[in-house]
């Protein structure tokens, strides 16, 4: 028997995205089985099987869930909306709390993600509200840690829909016009609503970047009803995040998933 | 209450696993015991997710040991069948038992 230390990403995955009474004590047998000689790909077959049969198995426990954080999820751009209107009616950023870029950005983008996770605990709160039989069921411990575990996965899923779509909309511009602007389109304004917020006057425009560009902010109802790809995808943070939370307090079997009292 | 549905193949395959480890009866050695008699790899998650629906049918009741160092400190869970899983896999020997008795040899068979 030797002291190998397993993968530490597939721990963590084991750790996160599988749940039920068995977690702890299949993490404890994969890591016996690991110790007595099985290769860290074999770990990471057993660790990614095994989340596949718990998601497989708590699929239709969480049907409702999943149902409503697909509904909160097509609200969002009426929320980012929102933000957006209160960043322009009060002009936080500059009235406020001045501040040089980088530090404007990343006071831009805590504010939103900050904005965006207060969001989705008020679908959660919400949910319980609804939800009475889910609520006496709940485990507020396993949902708290659901969400701490959501807070990465939000912040990736979003960086990575704030750059793919933006270097997809770039192509054949100059950069220094289409860096956090929204260009005549709904989507960058779900994405970014505070720089739509920012959008300079007219002859601000004029005199940085030449001829502004069409820019059209969507009403609530066309935000709610906009299919298309991109706006789809903004929402998928939301809608996971939601999900990933409330699936974590799911009790399994109706019993305590005594592997999380810790 | 055991439920009165027959077991699955691999349901039942646990269950036997479990009588024949007795008191060390948990998630390794019951994986290994599977693969040692179906000459192939099983699913540790697998095996704990079948465990588990029997455990919600009352074929099987579960308990947890002593956390150990070479398991990270996590304890074990060991099962032991309950008597309405004995009823259950009794049961299920004596269908299987006479329908294999009435057929005849088949094509392709090896002794």
């Amino acid at each position: 028997m030797t002291t190998v230390q397993p993968p530490a990403i597939a721990v963590w995955l084991l750790r996160h995205f599988t749940l039920g009474e068995a977690n702890e004590a299949l993490a404890g047998d994969l890591l016996e089985e690991l110790r007595s000689g099985r290769s860290a790909g074999w770990y990471w077959r057993q660790v990614l099987a095994a989340i596949s049969i718990s998601w497989r198995r708590d699929a239709m426990n969480l049907s409702s869930a999943a149902v409503f954080a697909a509904l909160w999820a097509t609200v969002t751009p009426v929320w980012l909306l929102v933000v957006a209107h209160v960043e322009q009616k009060f002009q936080f950023h500059a009235r406020i709390w001045p501040m040089e870029w980088p530090w404007s950005t990343v006071l831009d983008l805590g504010t939103l993600l900050a904005a965006n996770l207060l969001y989705i605990l008020a679908g959660i709160g919400l949910y319980l509200a609804l939800d009475m039989s889910l609520r006496r069921d709940l485990h507020v411990a396993l949902l708290l840690r659901g969400m701490k575990a959501g807070v990465p996965v939000m912040i990736a899923l979003s960086a990575a829909l704030i750059v793919l779509p933006m270097n997809f909309i770039a192509q054949g511009q100059p950069a220094n016009q289409l860096a956090g602007i929204p260009v005549g389109s709904s989507i960058i304004a779900h994405m970014n609503p505070i720089e739509v917020a920012r959008i300079p006057p007219q002859e601000t425009w004029e005199a940085q970047f030449g001829e502004k560009p069409v820019i059209t902010r969507p009403s609530p109802f066309a935000a709610i009803s906009d299919r298309r790809a991109p706006a789809i995808l903004v929402r998928l943070p939301f809608f996971l995040v939601i999900l990933f939370a409330l699936w974590r307090a799911k009790p399994q079997l109706g019993k305590r998933p005594d592997g999380f009292a810790q | 209450m055991a439920d009165r549905s027959y077991l699955g193949e691999f349901e039942l395959m646990i269950l036997l696993a479990v009588i024949h480890l007795g008191d060390e009866a948990y998630g390794v050695p019951i994986s290994r015991e599977l693969e040692k008699h179906r000459g192939r790899g099983v699913s540790v998650g697998s095996v704990y997710a079948a465990l588990e629906r029997l455990e919600a049918k009352g074929l099987v009741s579960s308990s947890l040991g002593d956390p150990t160092p070479e398991r990270g400190g996590k304890a074990k869970r060991f099962f032991q069948v309950t008597r309405g899983g004995l009823r259950q896999v009794n049961e299920t020997r004596r269908v299987l038992t006479r329908l294999w008795q009435g057929l005849p040899e088949l094509k392709g068979e090896r002794p």
